[in-house]
């Protein structure tokens, strides 16, 4: 039974959408902006930054401010909705919704945790009613109409993926008729002084699988596809989630190891449920975060798995940023659009290649190419590994 | 879609050093109480750190994470107003350092994923894992769920007003699932229902039960002990039933403003 991709949403620092998403990734225009203007923080670091306040995404969203909804949540709403509205879901299809984040409502904790440290009475309530990671799933499926069978996850960086890994199962074993996946998380204080500490975010924007690169851009947003059964969708699909998998590299919580263990077995594995042959892969959105770690270990697993055939791949977190459990849904959007547009897109800011591996992204913006198989990375911390292949 | 619980271990029945449970000092040293916890009571599910490498999925099931860490980071980040933190306790913080840490310790590469949906979590991770089992893509599961209760958890809440009706809870639980019948099968789960509205006890038993004896364990949001995913302990009361002569227990779960969920268990026959 093949998978069908039917609906696309997508925010992000390149805005809300994906005409917008697009046209910024083929106008080769990054979002990365120099500094926080909407995140409350004292660290002048570049991040890729939906400008637009929590008042804004209400209003878009058309919630009642009062509803106070997290950030999270908020841009959930906005890609589920486009999503939805994109596959023309029959009136009567058991829609369900697979959602991953990984700050949840941290977002608005933050806020609450000042005031509630000076004195326990203090801070108010409505700054952690959506504390939990449940709480954005279920206010995106309340505002989108989504009434079937949902569910949260959260792999750290990964997330989105497994959200489309368990997405494919659900459709197969006949619980959904149509399932919406993806991911969607926020910029926080909590997560930018993480990474921070962890001494890998660069200062200037991020050069991913370059020889200077010294770490990530933190980013925001969502993205969202929504899967049918082939056959059973009114639109044509954009393309066929042919393969996912997931596997650990049980090397260390936070770094990965150095051959890339299990980034390897992840791409793998999804090659080998979709029945191709690593040499059939056009394009790969690799994880590509631009720390000195994931890109020389995602590059010699990418040299271990094509051998000295790795086909055209990039990173899009130079025009993202990091968007964390958004980033796997974020870029499955891009790589849907990859195959349905037949485009590449570019790993901006790269000029030399890392010593070690010597491998050279896709430096610019390719149009009419035949990309037909697209493998999408995303790998995160406590080891977890997951690769998702689109096939034409 | 069935699939059968082997052996299953509460956090309460634990009894093996943590030591012997958790030999690498420098993990266990940078383990908070709650990954302590549940870290435990997997490997002392499993029978010991050398038997991690036997499983082919890890699944793990939490509504609230690892608070403790997370306190601890967003703290320090407001104290230190963002300077020179210590990034240990956010390494630690994410929701599936669990099952990153149960990897970690056993080198395990298999399947590894973290449900996070409130007090739906465990009853997702189960789903999944029943998916994997009968589409023959895992052998041998690892399922556990865990949260943890924290003093700031107990404040915020207690002004919210949940303790008016609930005691504050905690806790964690493992337990090994295969698709067939092995020596160490105890009971099997024969249904998971995720119904889209509320139901009576009555209601529970003519929906779901086979057999006139069946026995409901019916849990809804009245004068209970309240943390996400408590139903995982009552799946391991549902299952010290059917070891103790139950032939059938129905498991209805509904709390925390989700949608309910059932479980129909059966002794092995």
């Amino acid at each position: 039974m093949r998978i069908a991709v039917t609906g696309l949403g997508v925010v992000s620092a390149l805005g809300v959408g994906v005409d917008r998403n697009f046209a910024a990734l083929a106008a080769e225009q990054s979002g990365i902006s120099p500094e926080p203007r909407i995140l409350k923080t004292t660290h002048r670091l570049p991040v890729g930054e939906l400008k637009l306040t929590n008042e804004e995404l209400h209003r878009m969203c058309g919630v009642e401010l009062k509803e106070h909804l997290s950030r999270t949540a908020l841009l959930g709403i906005l890609a589920v909705r486009e999503a939805i509205e994109d596959a023309r879901l029959a009136s009567d299809a058991r829609v369900g919704l697979v959602s991953a984040t990984s700050v949840g409502g941290m977002d608005l904790t933050e806020h609450f945790f000042e005031e509630f440290m000076a004195d326990e009475r203090r801070g108010r309530l409505r700054d952690v009613r959506m504390h939990d990671c449940a709480a954005s799933t279920e206010a995106i499926a309340a505002h989108c109409h989504i009434r079937g069978y949902r569910t949260t996850i959260s792999t750290a960086c990964s997330s989105s993926a497994n959200a489309i890994l368990q997405g494919m199962k659900l459709l197969r074993h006949g619980i959904l008729d149509a399932v919406v996946v993806g991911g969607t998380d926020a910029l926080s204080a909590f997560t930018l002084n993480g990474f921070k500490s962890l001494m890998i975010l660069d200062e200037a924007p991020c050069r991913p699988f370059d020889a200077s690169r010294r770490g990530l851009n933190l980013g925001e947003g969502a993205g969202y596809l929504v899967l049918q059964r082939e056959g059973e969708h009114a639109r044509d699909p954009y393309c066929y989630v042919a393969g996912a998998a997931n596997s650990n590299d049980a090397h260390h919580q936070t770094a990965s190891s150095e051959e890339g263990n299990g980034a390897l077995l992840a791409m793998q594995g999804a090659l080998q449920m979709a029945g191709v042959d690593p040499s059939a892969v056009d394009y790969v959105n690799v994880h590509g975060t631009g720390t000195g770690n994931n890109d020389l270990s995602e590059g010699r697993a990418l040299l271990r798995l094509f051998g000295d055939r790795v086909p055209a791949f990039s990173s899009t977190k130079g025009f993202t940023g990091h968007t964390l459990a958004a980033a796997g849904g974020i870029e499955a959007v891009y790589s849907a659009l990859a195959i349905a547009r037949g485009v590449r897109y570019a790993n901006l800011r790269f000029e030399t290649p890392i010593a070690e591996h010597g491998l050279v992204p896709e430096k610019h913006h390719q149009t009419a190419c035949a990309v037909s198989t697209v493998l999408s990375n995303s790998f995160g911390f406590g080891g977890n590994c997951s690769s998702v292949l689109f096939t034409k | 879609m069935r699939c059968f619980v082997g052996k299953i271990v509460t956090h309460e029945e634990v009894q093996s050093d943590l030591k012997q449970l958790i030999p690498d000092a420098a993990l266990r040293r940078r383990m908070s109480r709650v990954v302590k916890m549940a870290v435990s009571t997997a490997v002392e599910c499993l029978g010991g750190v050398a038997e991690i490498p036997r499983v082919d999925a890890i699944l793990t099931a939490t509504g609230w994470g690892c608070l403790a860490d997370s306190e601890k980071f967003l703290r320090n980040l407001i104290t230190e107003q963002e300077q020179l933190l210590n990034p240990t306790p956010f390494i630690q913080s994410t929701f599936n350092t669990v099952g990153g840490q149960i990897a970690l310790l056993g080198h395990n590469h298999c399947y590894n994923l973290t449900y996070v949906n409130r007090s739906h979590s465990f009853e997702d991770a189960l789903l999944d894992g029943m998916m994997r089992l009968a589409d023959g893509e895992s052998r041998r599961v690892l399922l556990g769920a865990f949260d943890e209760m924290i003093p700031s958890l107990e404040t915020i809440t207690r002004r919210m007003g949940w303790w008016r009706h609930h005691t504050a809870g905690e806790g964690s639980c493992f337990m090994t699932l295969t698709p067939e019948r092995e020596a160490d099968s105890v009971a099997q789960v024969v249904q998971l229902d995720f119904p889209i509205e509320e139901l009576s006890a009555e209601e529970c038993r003519v929906r779901y039960a086979t057999t006139p004896d069946a026995e409901l364990i019916y849990c809804d949001a009245t004068y209970e002990e309240l943390y996400p995913t408590r139903s995982a302990a009552r799946f391991s009361e549902a299952v010290q039933r059917i070891k103790a002569g139950t032939k059938e227990v129905v498991l209805y779960n509904n709390c925390m403003g989700m949608r309910p969920t059932v479980l129909v268990l059966q002794w092995l026959g």
